[in-house]
């Protein structure tokens, strides 16, 4: 279990960015993280990532202080996806997908995980082109290849965590269900997925729970049935929403537009 | 022995063995002075390479140039094949000077000699390297003579003259000898006084300080005259044309290694300047 | 070196051989030819110690130690400017970026124009380390600063290091120019052609102490291939694919510092060599570190020496500084393969 405890942070001002939150991802489950912007979503997934050592509170993975693992240890168990992935060389793409691999393991190992891993993002066919000429979103999906190529070489088996921060941002329709797939399909082999979501349909269609953010603090957290709910997501992002089922009953939030009477 | 042997070692080893003295017929100069000194020697045809310095006489420019004393490059001179290297007091890098030795090169570093007793010094030096151990002393003893003569001629003026040397003009401010200077040196021997005593060494100095200094004569080498366009040009300049010097049109123009070159030709150089400044 | 991947291996392994095969011919040829012509028989025998007396003394005391200077050198300020470049994602950083070289030459300034009176005071044997060692003091001294001021809270601030860097060095700048103004002629012409750097000054002590310098560190350079890799993807994201970022920062600074200070005591600030011998590297081999930073490496040999046979033998007896030459023959050079490969690929890193 990846988790913190009553976890404070503050960027100095008088609201703290993270403030008082406890939150915790099973291995094999989705947790989304939902909540307008600066609801303090992304400085949450920093702290569960050991980027952030928390400043009040306490971070475990696995029963264990985040801080005692060295970054080696911790990238074998836990892969992140940044809001905005960079990359400042001139790498062929398969080259980028096999990059945070933090073991050392075979160059025939290491071409397969990367097949399968560009395969499941969509980019096989883009292997030996240059990742930094690739469009934004092509680019994203191989920094997603990236890090799930890092976390299935890892070698182990029990405990391995994905946190995803707006892996759907730079997506077009089609490609936001496939990372969400990938995020899908890396639960049922174990892994727990915390992934910092805006769709609130994507959370809701694909999660296992959702977690509300506002203002630092965790609103509420549970099955999106239950989580979503018109007057909580109403206040939250301070403009009126509407809750409904879709298709296959799941929970569907639209925004109530107005006609403009100018 | 090997059958290959290059041309230059050759010719040092034909030199010294059909020659069968010990004195070095093949030598290399680092350093103006020296290579005037073994002009005036008359052993001119035993020198193979100069260094930047050695302008004069003309005739040394058309040797081997083996670049700043400085920063001699220790194969390069080998490649010359010298059985001497003539060097000025500071030649360099230290590194070079050891390996010319270790090659087996006579490296001889003549005493330091930017003074009128020092000039002597270094003929007698280079003199007894060469063999010509008579003629140096009969050379060194009529640069003494020559000097003490222009040393009471220089006397015999007083008061003494204000004189300004200026180096470079340039953009900025004018490049000035200041206490201690080669030019300074000189121009007290010629009997003058270095109008300059705020600094050590060759500086810019402001145009308020040329001014308040009070210059009556203006000091300065033909290059630089001909650099700057000329002397009317050159005393048109707001910071000299309103000094006495300016104002009396008081120049004198030399050649830079004869001023300042503290070799055999200095006795002449400072009755050239002395005349001019008793004017 | 396992995991090339994406490299097709042969074709690697093609290029470094060549590029080998290069940096080798250059080397028989500064141990070759000179001002002094020797044959190649003459410079076998004198290496192998049964030459005569003056060709023994020219190629090992002289050529030799040149050699070795050369590659130690080039290696060095390859290799620092190849890190800095990748930890610092800037491709125009070089070692003089972070005030490196500036430290150094204030300590070598700083002795030119005021050692005189201490040298005296020291045997003659000491004399002419004087410089090398307080070159590298100031390198040291200047260094340690600039990653104190760009430390804060336990992390350095690549952004604070490079301005600190721009402000040692315009300090530094400040102080080469007080010394310039209250040095002699002789001094002044000294400074001068110290700022262009040489090889001239190689002997076997120098020689020695300067290898054992660059080695260790240019070793341990050289094992951040996959290092220098994830800094591509940025700070955060290295983290997270397992590296100790803070850690592996502070080190190739320290590092560089140790390789390019000793390569400038020895033979003064060479520019140039830093800058573009990764570019080339990059542009021949790709943008894999692990094959980077050994490219780099034979490249800095390669343009140093090449560059030193050059001054040596252009216009004998004398020698111009080896400054001119790394920028004329380096320059073209890489505009030339900067030129080709952006018909073949578009873009240029």
């Amino acid at each position: 279990m990846l988790e913190v405890q009553d976890v404070t942070i503050r960027f100095g001002g008088d609201t703290p960015a993270v403030d008082n939150v406890s939150i915790a991802v099973k291995p094999g489950e989705i947790v989304s993280l939902c909540g307008p912007n600066g609801a303090g979503k992304s400085t949450l997934l920093s702290v569960l990532a050991g980027d952030l050592p928390p400043q009040e509170g306490r971070a475990f993975l696995d029963g264990r202080h985040l801080h005692d693992f060295s970054p080696q240890e911790l990238a074998t168990r836990r892969a992140v996806l940044e809001q905005s992935p960079t990359l400042a060389a001139t790498f062929k793409v398969k080259q980028l997908a096999g990059l945070s691999i933090a073991i050392e393991i075979s160059p025939d190992t290491v071409r397969e995980i990367v097949t399968d891993t560009l395969m499941a993002v969509g980019l096989q066919h883009r292997a030996e082109n240059r990742a930094d000429l690739l469009s934004g979103g092509q680019q994203h999906r191989a920094h997603l290849s990236r890090v799930l190529s890092q976390l299935s070489s890892a070698g182990v088996e029990e405990g391995r965590y994905l946190l995803l921060d707006e892996p759907t941002a730079r997506l077009d329709l089609i490609h936001q269900v496939t990372a969400m797939r990938v995020a899908r399909k890396a639960a049922q082999q174990g892994v727990g997925v915390l992934v910092v979501l805006h769709d609130l349909n994507l959370a809701a269609a694909f999660s296992d729970r959702v977690a509300l953010m506002h203002e630092g603090k965790l609103v509420a957290e549970g099955t999106a049935e239950k989580v979503f709910t018109g007057d909580r997501l109403s206040e939250v992002y301070e403009a009126p929403l509407q809750v409904d089922r879709g298709p296959s009953n799941t929970v569907r939030v639209s925004p109530i537009f107005f006609a403009d009477s100018g | 022995m090997k059958l290959i042997v290059p041309t230059a070692l050759v010719a040092v080893l034909m030199s010294t063995v059909s020659l069968s003295e010990t004195f070095p017929q093949r030598i290399v100069s680092a350093g103006g002075d020296l290579t005037e000194i073994v002009y005036a020697l008359g052993a001119e045809d035993r020198l193979i390479g100069f260094d930047v310095t050695s302008n004069y006489p003309p005739s040394a420019r058309d040797k081997e140039q083996i670049g700043y004393v400085r920063r001699i490059s220790a194969e390069g001179v080998l490649a010359l094949g010298p059985d001497l290297v003539l060097g000025a007091h500071d030649m360099g890098p230290p590194a070079a000077v050891d390996q010319l030795r270790a090659a087996g090169v006579r490296v001889e570093l003549a005493p330091r000699g930017d003074s009128a007793k020092g000039i002597p010094e270094k003929v007698r030096f280079v003199g007894q390297l060469l063999g010509l151990t008579d003629k140096a002393r009969q050379l060194a003893s009529q640069i003494k003579a020559d000097l003490s003569r222009e040393a009471a001629r220089a006397a015999s003026k007083q008061p003494k003259p204000r004189v300004i040397f200026v180096l470079a003009l340039g953009e900025g401010e004018p490049m000035v000898a200041g206490v201690g200077s080669s030019a300074a040196k000189i121009i007290e021997l010629a009997g003058g006084t270095n109008a300059v005593t705020q600094f050590k060494g060759y500086k810019p100095m402001s145009r308020e300080a040329i001014l308040a200094a009070q210059p009556e004569v203006l000091l300065m080498m033909d290059s630089a005259v001909g650099r700057y366009g000329g002397i009317d040009k050159i005393l048109e300049r707001p910071e000299l044309a309103l000094t006495p010097a300016g104002q009396t049109r008081r120049y004198v123009s030399m050649d830079g290694m004869l001023l300042l070159g503290f070799g055999p030709r200095t006795p002449l150089a400072i009755e050239q300047l002395g005349e001019a400044l008793r004017q | 070196m396992k995991r090339i991947f994406g490299l097709q291996t042969a074709a690697g392994f093609k290029l470094f051989a060549a590029l080998g095969a290069v940096v080798l011919a250059i080397a028989a040829a500064e141990l070759a030819y000179g001002p002094v012509s020797l044959s190649l028989s003459e410079v076998s025998s004198a290496i192998l110690g049964w030459g005569d007396a003056s060709s023994t003394a020219i190629v090992t005391q002289i050529r030799a130690p040149r050699l070795l200077l050369g590659i130690a050198v080039g290696t060095a300020l390859a290799l620092s400017g190849c890190a800095l470049q990748g930890v610092l994602r800037n491709p125009l950083a070089d070692p003089g970026l972070i005030g490196v070289t500036g430290g150094a030459s204030v300590g070598a300034a700083a002795t030119i124009v005021l050692g005189d009176a201490l040298a005296l005071e020291l045997p003659r044997e000491i004399r002419p380390y004087l410089l090398p060692v307080s070159a590298f003091l100031g390198c040291a001294l200047v260094t340690s600063f600039v990653f104190r001021l760009s430390r804060h809270a336990g992390t350095t601030s690549v952004a604070t290091l490079i301005l600190a860097g721009v402000a040692i060095n315009a300090i530094a700048g400040a102080a080469i120019g007080v010394m310039v103004y209250i040095s002699d002629d002789r001094q002044l012409r000294d400074l001068t052609f110290w700022t262009m750097g040489s090889l001239g000054g190689a002997n076997w002590t120098m020689v020695a102490v300067t290898l054992a310098v660059v080695s260790v560190a240019a070793a341990a350079l050289a094992t951040l291939g996959r290092a220098l890799d994830l800094f591509q993807i940025g700070e955060r994201a290295a983290f997270h694919s397992g590296l100790n970022v803070e850690r592996t920062k502070r080190n190739i600074a320290l590092l560089s510092a140790i390789a390019v200070g000793g390569a400038t005591a020895a033979a003064g600030p060479i520019g140039f060599i830093g800058l573009v011998a990764p570019h080339m590297a990059r542009l021949i081999i790709g943008p894999s570190h692990r094959l980077v930073l050994p490219a780099s490496a034979l490249l800095g040999m390669g343009l140093l020496l090449g560059s030193d046979l050059a001054v040596r033998n252009i216009v004998p007896p004398a020698e111009p500084p080896i400054g001119l030459a790394t920028s004329l023959i380096g320059g073209p050079f890489f505009l030339w393969l900067l030129l080709t490969r952006m018909k073949g690929r578009g873009l240029v890193a």
